[in-house]
C-alpha cells in the first residue's frame, strides 16, 4: 500500500473483521476488571483495593485470575505509575516544577492527594498541568 | 529500509541526550527507533499535533544518512497505544492516534512499527505505564485486530513482551497469548530481552523455559537494556524488584541471552539498544559507544 492511502485506511480493518472468537461476557467483565485495577492502582492501599475487587462478581471468571495477583508486584506498579504521573506534571507545569523546588514535602503531600482523588485522565503534560491546576483551585491551594 | 539485521538506538525527547549521544548514534547506528506519541501535542479538541521534536528526530535522520538516502531508516515503538485494552470508549482515541501514526508515517517512513503487548489506557485512565493483560483468546483477538489495523498504515507491525510487575497468574502464560496474537499473518514478535531477564528475576522463572515456548522466527525485532533495582523501602516487605528503568549498562546476563537467541531469529531485521531520557550524562557517553560497537560484533559475529 502507498504511503499516501495510509490515513484513509484508518480504523477499516476493524469494521470489517470482527473476529467471532471475542467473547461479549468476557469483554465486559475485562472492562470491569481494568475499571477495578485503574482504581486500585492509585488507592492509598492498592492491596486491599485488590482484594475488593477479586470479590466482584461482575468480573466472573476472571476473580481468580484477579487473587493469582502479587500484592507486592501491585504495589509497585502503583508507585510507577505515580511516578510517571509526577513527572508528567512537574514537565508540564512551571508552577508545579516550582513549587516541588522550593517546598518538596509540601508538593509531595498535595501530589499524593491529587492523584489519590483525581483519575488520571491526562497523557500529555499540559493536559496535566491544567488537571492539577484545577484540582489545586478547588483545593484552595495556590501553587 | 534497514537492509539485513541492522542495529539500532532509541532517540529520546530530551535535548542534552541527543546533543551528548548524537556523534555515537549518527555514527554507529544503522536506524533510530522513535516513540510516536514523543513528537505530540494533545490539542484541547483531543486533536493531536507535532511538536518540536518531530522536526529535531527528522533532522537527524537525514543529517546521518547513509550515501545512498535522504534519511537514516526510523522504526517506530510506541508505548501508549494499549492495543490490548478492552474498553470500547478508548475506540476514538485509538482512531485518532493511527491517523497521527498515518501522518508520521508519511514522513518518517517506518519500516516497522510496534508497541506494548498490554494496556495502558485503562478504566479510562492514561496510567501510562504498560499493565498486563489476561491471556485468554479474546484478548489476543482483540490485540490481532488493532495490529491489524495498524499494519494497514505501516505494513509490518510487532507486539512488544513488556517489563510488568504482576500478572494474571503464570508469567509464563504471556507466551500463549503472543502466539495467538502473532496467528495474525505478517504480524511481529520485537522481542526485549531485558524485559524478559527482568520478569524472570522478579517472578523466579527460567528465561529459557519462557524463550523454548516463542517461535523466534517471527521475532522481527530485539531490545537490549539495563535496569536498577528497586530501592527496598519503597515497599512495606523491603522487597526489591529489578526495574525496566533503561537507566544503566547492559547486564552481562542479557548479553548472554543475546547471543543464545540471535541464531533462531531467523527472521530478524534490527537490534536496538534502549536508553531513557534523565539517564545519560557526559560520564556515560563512553560506555554507550562502547555497548553499541559490542552489538554491532555481536549481531555481525551471528550472521
Amino acid at each position: 500500500m502507498s504511503k499516501r492511502g495510509a490515513s484513509s485506511s484508518v480504523g477499516r480493518v476493524a469494521d470489517s473483521a470482527q473476529e467471532s472468537v471475542e467473547d461479549s461476557a468476557e469483554l465486559a467483565a475485562l472492562v470491569a476488571l481494568e475499571e477495578g485495577l485503574a482504581v486500585a492502582l492509585r488507592a492509598t492501599d492498592p492491596e486491599r483495593a485488590l482484594a475488593e475487587l477479586a470479590l466482584r462478581p461482575e468480573l466472573g471468571g476472571l476473580r481468580e485470575r484477579v487473587a493469582a495477583i502479587s500484592g507486592d508486584g501491585l504495589r509497585l506498579s502503583a508507585l510507577l505509575v505515580a511516578r510517571l504521573r509526577f513527572e508528567r506534571l512537574v514537565q508540564g507545569s512551571d508552577e508545579a516544577s516550582a513549587w516541588f523546588d522550593r517546598d518538596p514535602a509540601g508538593f509531595a503531600a498535595a501530589f499524593r492527594r491529587y492523584h489519590a482523588s483525581v483519575p488520571a485522565s491526562a497523557l500529555f503534560p499540559a493536559d496535566e498541568a491544567e488537571l492539577f491546576s484545577r484540582w489545586c483551585e478547588g483545593a484552595g491551594l495556590d501553587p | 529500509m534497514v537492509r539485513g539485521v541492522g542495529v539500532g538506538f532509541v532517540l529520546q525527547p530530551e535535548e542534552r541526550y541527543l546533543e551528548l549521544l548524537e556523534p555515537v548514534f549518527g555514527e554507529l547506528a544503522d536506524y533510530f527507533e522513535i516513540a510516536p506519541e514523543t513528537t505530540w501535542w494533545g490539542e484541547a479538541d483531543g486533536s493531536l499535533t507535532t511538536n518540536g521534536f518531530a522536526e529535531r528526530f527528522a533532522e537527524l535522520g537525514e543529517r546521518w544518512a547513509p550515501a545512498s538516502a535522504v534519511s537514516k531508516p526510523f522504526v517506530a515503538h510506541g508505548v501508549g497505544l494499549s492495543l490490548g485494552g478492552a474498553r470500547p470508549e478508548d475506540r476514538p482515541r485509538q482512531l485518532r492516534w493511527q491517523r497521527r501514526i498515518a501522518e508520521d508515517h508519511r514522513r518518517f517512513g517506518f519500516a516497522w512499527l510496534s508497541d506494548h503487548l498490554a494496556v495502558t489506557d485503562i478504566g479510562g485512565e492514561a496510567h501510562a505505564l504498560p499493565l498486563p493483560l489476561v491471556p485468554t483468546p479474546t484478548v489476543a483477538a482483540q490485540v490481532r485486530r488493532r495490529l491489524a489495523e495498524l499494519r494497514a498504515i505501516v505494513p509490518a507491525v510487532a507486539v512488544e513482551n513488556a517489563a510488568h510487575t504482576f500478572t494474571f497468574g503464570d508469567p509464563l502464560e504471556e507466551t500463549t497469548l503472543i502466539a495467538g496474537v502473532l496467528e495474525l499473518p505478517g504480524s511481529h514478535l520485537l522481542l526485549d530481552l531485558y524485559n524478559l531477564a527482568m520478569m524472570a528475576e522478579n517472578m523466579g522463572f527460567a528465561a529459557a523455559d519462557y524463550l523454548a515456548r516463542l517461535d523466534l522466527s517471527r521475532v522481527i525485532e530485539l531490545h537490549i537494556a539495563g535496569g536498577s533495582w528497586s530501592p527496598d523501602g519503597w515497599l512495606p516487605s523491603r522487597r526489591s524488584y529489578l526495574l525496566d528503568s533503561h537507566s544503566s549498562a547492559v547486564p552481562e546476563s542479557v548479553w548472554s541471552l543475546l547471543a543464545q537467541v540471535l541464531p533462531r531469529c531467523t527472521g530478524l531485521r534490527g537490534v536496538t539498544l534502549e536508553r531513557m531520557e534523565g539517564t545519560v550524562g557526559e560520564g556515560d557517553v563512553r560506555g554507550i559507544e562502547a555497548e553499541l560497537r559490542r552489538l554491532r560484533a555481536v549481531v555481525e559475529a551471528s550472521a
